[in-house]
């Protein structure tokens, strides 16, 4: 598999009140192109700044320190504006977590879609676009102001836009957070066939641990602005090798029997002036020993994924040791 | 984090980031000044007649020139500033309560309340401010207090559109519905949530309210029908002005150019205060 | 046997749309619940199911069309007779405060509606930010100041303050991250053991509702279709819609 996008040694600052904070801590991530990756974490652990430095749709107060971002052989870092269009406009396509924010309210679709499509699309071709997204009356989504769609159709839209030419990537932000559960599942898995048709990769940010283990090849888990996890989803989600992993699997509603109780993670996201020296997960670790505060976790492969933790090997057999208690 | 600290520290760092709108403040404290000073400032008096030969073009001892009666255009020009600030400021904060009461009024309350007073702003509205001047000139005579009634009666409809808009989004929020479950009556909720919450537009509607104030004055001055002889405002220096434009330019220019510059520096302090309040957000692709 | 708090019989709202009549809405039919004190009823369904408004009916800010809402076993008046024995929790933590407030004043808030006298006000208002896991610090912020979970805990002491028989909980913690959504439920259960109310508690996330309640009502085009205990939903519900919901959690 060759990678489609490779992210090394990231470094990304935000200035605002109070001096720098670091959303990046020297991130690492490979996408390879025709699969599905999801990033997972808390809000602030750096997965949205590292899904949107992809596209360097990053806020004005966001700043790259250093580090290479290099999407289809184009390094976003220093790449002009010029250039940085056209690789935004070709290659990447973006879903964005609500879909009548992302629409504008003031125009109906087709013209929406022709902007999107960019050129002279036919009547058809923009009908034909609409249909593949699973619109059931393209002719009338057509005619339509965004307010006039329900949400699942708005996303639909959204999504046929984002495929409209032919991306090699597809960057998913929460596409289904402001959806109804009843429609989410539709929604990703025509997202999901529509990237396969294309042969397109497809990033997926999500906190739906859920979602992300049905949809996605490989899941990466963001803490402190790294990546801490990284494998196949059934790996990392059935067996995580970071307690984090095991603690965000833990504290979601879903998988605890009645009256079982929730284990939440206690206390919050480091907040990073600076590069960190430790693990960032060492305050609110269970496991954490003397030498978690000292020496920085660097990734290495533990059980068939790539973990930053010292103790990995503890995490696994802990989770096998449970797993088999659970099935009993 | 009161609002006008907040204001004032966003003002600040726009200040210094817009030249243009810094120009703005700083033209607009200086008229200020000037009007708020005029009468102890060593420019002369204003209605003395025969001061200088008549219609006199600008020298060193009048500045602005002399009018038709000899009199020393600048301190009347200054006078004018003065009438036409202290007018518009007293029309406009009347506008500021009336239209904030009932903007609220229509917002939080809907039904019939919201009804009425949306039907009536839209009738004022729909009136012209001059005929709306001519009306109140001929029912109460021209003078300072129709001017201040006209002033009103034109930007009290603006006020309430606005008003009620961000009063009704304000409304919507979580901690209104969360008070009025409390069983707080509407009174506090206005007060206390409400008010707070849509006092930024208030403070933005007030300066574009203020410039089309000034307009509003000088345009009833021009025709006569607000300040009255021998008191000068902006507007009716312009209209004695204008009679002598061919060979005395000098005396519409003078007054047409503080009247400019005053309504310019109110908008772009406007702007400024709106651009502190709501600066752009969502992500700017860099 | 514990008290009915809440109790709606055959509630229907119905919208009109324009100002002449129109076509009529029904966005709530005939619906029967009832809520006991101590007892979380969920209510899920999907957004236009009608339960949203259900909610409003409950915390008496929408009268229904037809239909009788009875609060403590006698017809519920008004918000201003019935202050201090209800309250809500919202969705949106960013609107659900008022950003101009200090939070303490917030969470005062309801206790000055009640004529509370200040001295102790403040007592209750520092005990009720202990109850809630926030510390006497938070109480001179501002909302801006604090992160989603926090506002939310915030949320919940106003709610809490009056020591009210019941809370309505509309979406409140779907804006929130997993880790600190399971922090905020976990708090809704423990308060409740410990104060007793009754709770609807409104979501679109039936995880997080069958984790946090005792009985689960499904809404569906503004009727109640299933109308079991939690642990139902663990296994397979009858209604169809209901399975529906159950697949997502597969």
């Amino acid at each position: 598999m060759s990678a489609l996008v490779e992210i090394r040694d990231l470094v990304v600052a935000y200035d605002g009140g109070g001096g720098a904070t670091r959303g990046l801590d020297s991130a690492e991530l490979y996408v390879a192109s025709g699969e599905t990756l999801a990033i997972v974490g808390e809000s602030g652990s750096g997965k949205t700044t590292i899904g949107m430095s992809i596209g360097r749709l990053l806020p004005p107060e966001a700043r790259i320190e250093s580090g290479t971002i290099t999407v289809d052989g184009v390094s976003v870092v220093d790449v002009d504006a010029e250039a940085l269009r056209q690789l935004r406009r070709d290659r990447l396509g973006f879903v964005f977590q609500n879909p009548m924010t992302a629409l504008d309210p003031t125009m109906r679709i087709d013209r929406q879609m022709i902007r999107a499509i960019g050129g002279k699309p036919s009547h058809d071709a923009i009908a034909l676009l609409l249909r593949r997204a699973e619109l059931d009356d393209p002719e009338r989504v057509m005619r339509s102001f965004p307010h006039e769609l329900s949400g699942g159709m708005a996303q639909r839209v959204i999504i046929a836009m984002a495929i409209a030419r032919s991306p090699k990537l597809i960057i998913a932000d929460e596409p289904t957070a402001s959806l109804d559960a009843s429609i989410r599942e539709k929604v990703m898995d025509t997202l999901g066939r529509l990237r396969e048709e294309n042969g397109a990769s497809m990033v997926i940010l999500s906190h739906d641990l859920r979602l992300v283990s049905r949809h996605a090849d490989r899941v990466a888990v963001m803490y402190g602005g790294r990546v801490v996890e990284i494998g196949q989803s059934a790996t990392v989600l059935e067996q995580p090798a970071h307690p984090y992993t095991r603690a965000l699997i833990a504290a979601a509603a879903g998988n605890e029997k009645p009256g079982e109780r929730l284990e939440p993670i206690l206390g919050a996201p480091p907040v990073l002036r600076g590069p960190c020296r430790k693990c960032a997960y060492e305050p609110r670790c269970g496991l954490a020993r003397p030498e978690c505060a000292n020496s920085r976790p660097e990734a290495r492969l533990v059980a068939a994924r790539a973990v930053c933790c010292h103790f990995a090997e503890e995490v696994v057999e802990a989770t096998s040791d449970a797993g088999e208690a659970r099935t009993e | 984090m009161s609002v006008a600290k907040s204001i004032v520290a966003a003002l600040c760092r726009l200040m210094r980031e817009d030249r243009l709108s810094f120009l703005g403040l700083a033209v607009l404290t200086l008229l200020v000044l000037i009007g708020l000073l005029g009468p102890w400032l060593p420019l002369g008096d204003p209605t003395r007649i025969a001061a200088g030969p008549r219609l006199a073009p600008p020298s060193w001892a009048f500045p602005f020139g002399t009018d038709e009666l000899g009199r020393s255009y600048l301190p009347r020009v200054v006078e004018g500033i003065r009438a036409t600030f202290l007018l518009s400021i007293v029309a406009v904060s009347i506008t500021a309560v009336v239209g904030s009461f009932f903007g609220m009024l229509a917002g939080y309350f809907h039904g019939v309340t919201d009804h009425f007073v949306a039907r009536g702003a839209d009738i004022l509205f729909a009136f012209p401010a001059i005929i709306v001047g001519l009306l109140v000139a001929a029912m109460i005579g021209p003078g300072q207090v129709s001017a201040v009634a006209v002033i009103s009666i034109a930007t009290i409809p603006l006020f309430i559109r606005v008003v009620r808009s961000v009063t009704l989004s304000v409304a919507g929020r979580g901690f209104v519905t969360a008070s009025e479950v409390a069983g707080a009556t509407p009174w506090r909720i206005m007060t206390v949530h409400i008010l707070p919450n849509i006092l930024g537009a208030v403070i933005v509607q007030l300066t574009y309210a203020m410039s089309i104030g000034m307009i509003i004055e000088s345009t009833l001055s021009y025709l006569g029908l607000g300040v009255q002889p021998p008191q000068a405002s902006l507007g009716s220096l312009l209209r004695q002005g204008s009679a002598y434009l061919t060979f005395a330019p000098w005396l519409v220019l003078s007054a047409g150019m503080v009247l400019s510059l005053a309504i310019m520096s109110v908008n772009l302090v406007g702007d400024a205060i709106r651009d502190a309040i709501e600066p752009l957000k969502g992500r700017a692709l860099k | 046997m514990s008290q009915t708090i809440v109790e709606l019989q055959d509630i229907v709202v119905t919208y009109r749309a324009g100002f002449l009549g129109g076509e009529a809405f029904e966005a709530v039919r005939k619906v029967n619940l009832s809520i006991r004190e101590g007892e979380t009823l969920g209510l899920v369904g999907e957004s236009g199911s009608g339960k949203t408004t259900l909610g409003r009916v409950c915390l008496g800010l929408l009268a229904p069309t037809q239909g009788v809402m009875r609060f403590g076993g006698a017809p519920f008046g008004t918000l201003r007779q019935r202050r201090g024995q209800l309250s809500v929790v919202l969705q949106h933590s960013e609107w659900a405060l008022n950003p101009r407030l200090r939070c303490g004043a917030s969470v005062e808030e309801p206790l000055i509606i009640l004529g509370v006298k200040p001295d102790e006000r403040k007592r209750r208002v520092t005990d009720i930010f202990d109850s809630v896991g926030l510390g006497d610090g938070y109480v001179d912020r501002y909302p801006g100041q604090l992160s989603g979970g926090q506002r939310q805990r915030v949320s919940i002491a106003r709610a809490l303050v009056t020591e009210p028989r019941f809370i309505v909980f509309d979406e409140a913690v779907s804006a929130l991250d997993v880790s600190v959504q399971a922090q905020v439920l976990n708090l809704i259960m423990d308060l409740q053991h410990k104060y007793g109310f009754g709770a609807l508690f409104i979501s679109h996330d039936l995880a997080a509702t069958r984790y946090v309640s005792h009985r689960i009502a499904v809404m569906f085009r503004g009727e109640i279709v299933e109308d079991a205990p939690s642990e139902r939903f663990y296994g397979t519900p009858d209604h169809p819609y209901s399975q529906m919901l159950m697949s997502s959690l597969a």
